[in-house]
């Protein structure tokens, strides 16, 4: 659920919008834990199930390439009804949840969110359903083979076991900035998720000389750990609490009051699991390097003058156009990037785009994921340019993947600002 | 520039009563009394971002659709008016 400290939250069925007079327990032999779920998913179950608009199904990545309607949103929710009524278990549907990039499309597209949502203040939420079912099949002790061995990887190293040349390990977690002379500490730091600080090396450092030129401080932690959110994607919730909890307090000893974030997923949970988790306690400011960038270039603090003579699209990473409603920043430092030339898509038909790089998809179905990939860059294809821009670093490796195909470069925001504003970056540039 | 801060998004505008059973606390927001929430489906808790997320996000679907889709677009009021202009006597 979205920013409620669990010992301050509402009783369970409030959070997902049950009913306080269900007198439904969805007992049927289920296990306590399970029964405490059913009582909270129950009523935005039916809601779902009820309703059948399904304009969920087209909009959906993961449908447009299985055709299974065991892995639609709406199946998503009709599993939630059929347990109470006995006629499923969670271990008979918890790998059909692994289908899913927890892109957010599903649920905004819904009419119960986008005519009604804001009007009841009660809209539907299958990102946190997907997460939670996780959560409920780890905690009956149902795994997914790959997400167990991620998320003990990720508890061994303190940071997710992403491939390349870096070794991940938390010695090494400031090594994309080596020769920067950034402090360590201060008021405002800057966290540099685990693709990015161990693969994507020039992202950061294409961020940390931006802010520089613009003469903003910022510092790094003091000792970095993954921000948690994987593991609570993938259902490992103790994980995504201790994780965040070593984060929270290591904030809090450099006497940190301000986190800049560039990359989408990390806002997600900084702005969404770790209020859950902490509630009134958490008075951290979370700022999206992106709009902090687009702010800076309004004011004249940055100027990018460098012509970059490229024939772009922008992908809108799922996390900032469909669950945060970020779309415009990225595009007013497009628009102030000299030579460029802009075939854009709107947000709302970038609804039904994706990477299928989200939530774990690629570690229990990486063809689907791999699909999803070429789906997005065969409809970058059709605009005829040469490179997709994108701002978010999870998705720029299985996009770039794709992209060699088609011919198409993929480039991150920072960094084509970086390079428009004449900075050597330095680090590894190509996703 | 101003971040996500918990206590802001948690501190929503005050309500104004605009009809027996709406609100308004953003412009041109409305949202139903919450009084009538509490008896068979509760209210989930909405940071302020949400609220604003879900009706710009409206917005835009609107304008698409329109866009892909509408030859002409008119206000009820117009319709009425026409219907009314057509009517003899």
């Amino acid at each position: 659920m979205t920013d409620v400290p669990p010992r301050q939250s509402p009783a369970p069925e409030e959070q997902a919008g049950g009913a306080a007079d269900t007198g439904h327990n969805g007992g049927n032999g289920h296990s306590p834990v399970t029964v405490e779920f059913l009582s909270e998913w129950r009523n935005a179950a039916y809601n779902c199930y009820s309703s059948g608009h399904k304009f969920c199904r087209e909009v959906c990545p993961v449908m447009q390439v299985t055709r299974n309607e065991n892995h639609t949103p709406t199946a998503f929710h009709a599993n939630v009804v059929a347990m109470e009524q006995g006629e499923l278990t969670v271990e008979d549907v918890a790998e059909d949840y692994v289908n899913c990039t927890q892109c957010g499309a599903c649920e905004l597209r819904c009419p119960n969110t986008l005519f009604t949502g804001d009007f009841y203040r009660f809209r539907t939420r299958t990102v946190d359903l997907v997460k939670r079912m996780r959560a409920l099949a780890v905690d009956n002790g149902v795994h997914q083979p790959g997400y167990q061995r991620w998320n003990e990887l990720t508890d061994e190293r303190s940071h997710e076991p992403v491939l390349g040349d870096t070794p991940v390990s938390q010695e090494h977690v400031r090594d994309w900035a080596g020769g920067l002379d950034i402090p360590i500490g201060g008021e405002t730091v800057l966290f540099v998720d685990c693709e990015a600080a161990f693969y994507r090396t020039s992202l950061p450092r294409a961020v940390a000389q931006i802010l520089r030129r613009a003469g903003y401080e910022f510092g790094l932690m003091t000792e970095q750990w993954c921000c948690g959110g994987p593991a609570a994607e993938m259902g490992y919730r103790d994980q995504a609490r201790r994780f965040a909890e070593h984060n929270l307090a290591d904030w809090r000893a450099a006497g940190v009051r301000r986190v800049l974030v560039l990359d989408p997923h990390d806002y997600i949970t900084f702005t969404e699991d770790y209020p859950e988790f902490f509630g009134d306690d958490f008075d951290i400011e979370i700022v999206l390097v992106v709009e902090l960038l687009a702010q800076l270039i309004a004011e004249g603090r940055l100027t990018p003058t460098v012509p970059i003579e490229r024939t772009i699209t922008y992908h809108d990473p799922c996390r900032l156009n469909k669950r945060k409603g970020v779309w415009q920043e990225p595009r007013q430092i497009l628009g102030a990037i000299p030579g460029l030339t802009f075939h854009d898509v709107d947000r709302v038909t970038q609804w039904s785009y994706c990477s299928g790089a989200g939530a774990g998809l690629p570690i229990e179905r990486p063809e689907i994921a791999r699909k999803i990939s070429e789906n997005r860059m065969d409809e970058a294809a059709q605009l005829e340019v040469d490179t997709l821009v994108s701002a978010c670093p999870w998705s720029e490796r299985p996009l770039a993947e794709a992209g060699q195909d088609r011919a198409i470069d993929v480039v991150d925001i920072h960094e084509l600002l970086a390079e428009s504003l004449g900075i050597d970056v330095g680090g590894r540039t190509r996703a | 520039m101003t971040g996500y801060r918990y206590h802001e998004q948690h501190t929503p505008p005050p309500a104004r009563q605009v009809t027996d059973v709406a609100v308004e606390r953003f412009e041109h927001i409305f949202e139903v009394d919450p009084k009538l929430m509490t008896a068979h489906v509760a209210q989930q808790l909405f940071p302020n971002w949400d609220t604003l997320r879900i009706a710009a996000s409206r917005g835009d679907h609107l304008e698409w659709m329109h866009r892909h889709w509408a030859y002409q677009v008119i206000s009820a009021q117009e319709l009425l008016d026409e219907i009314e202009s057509e009517q003899p006597g």
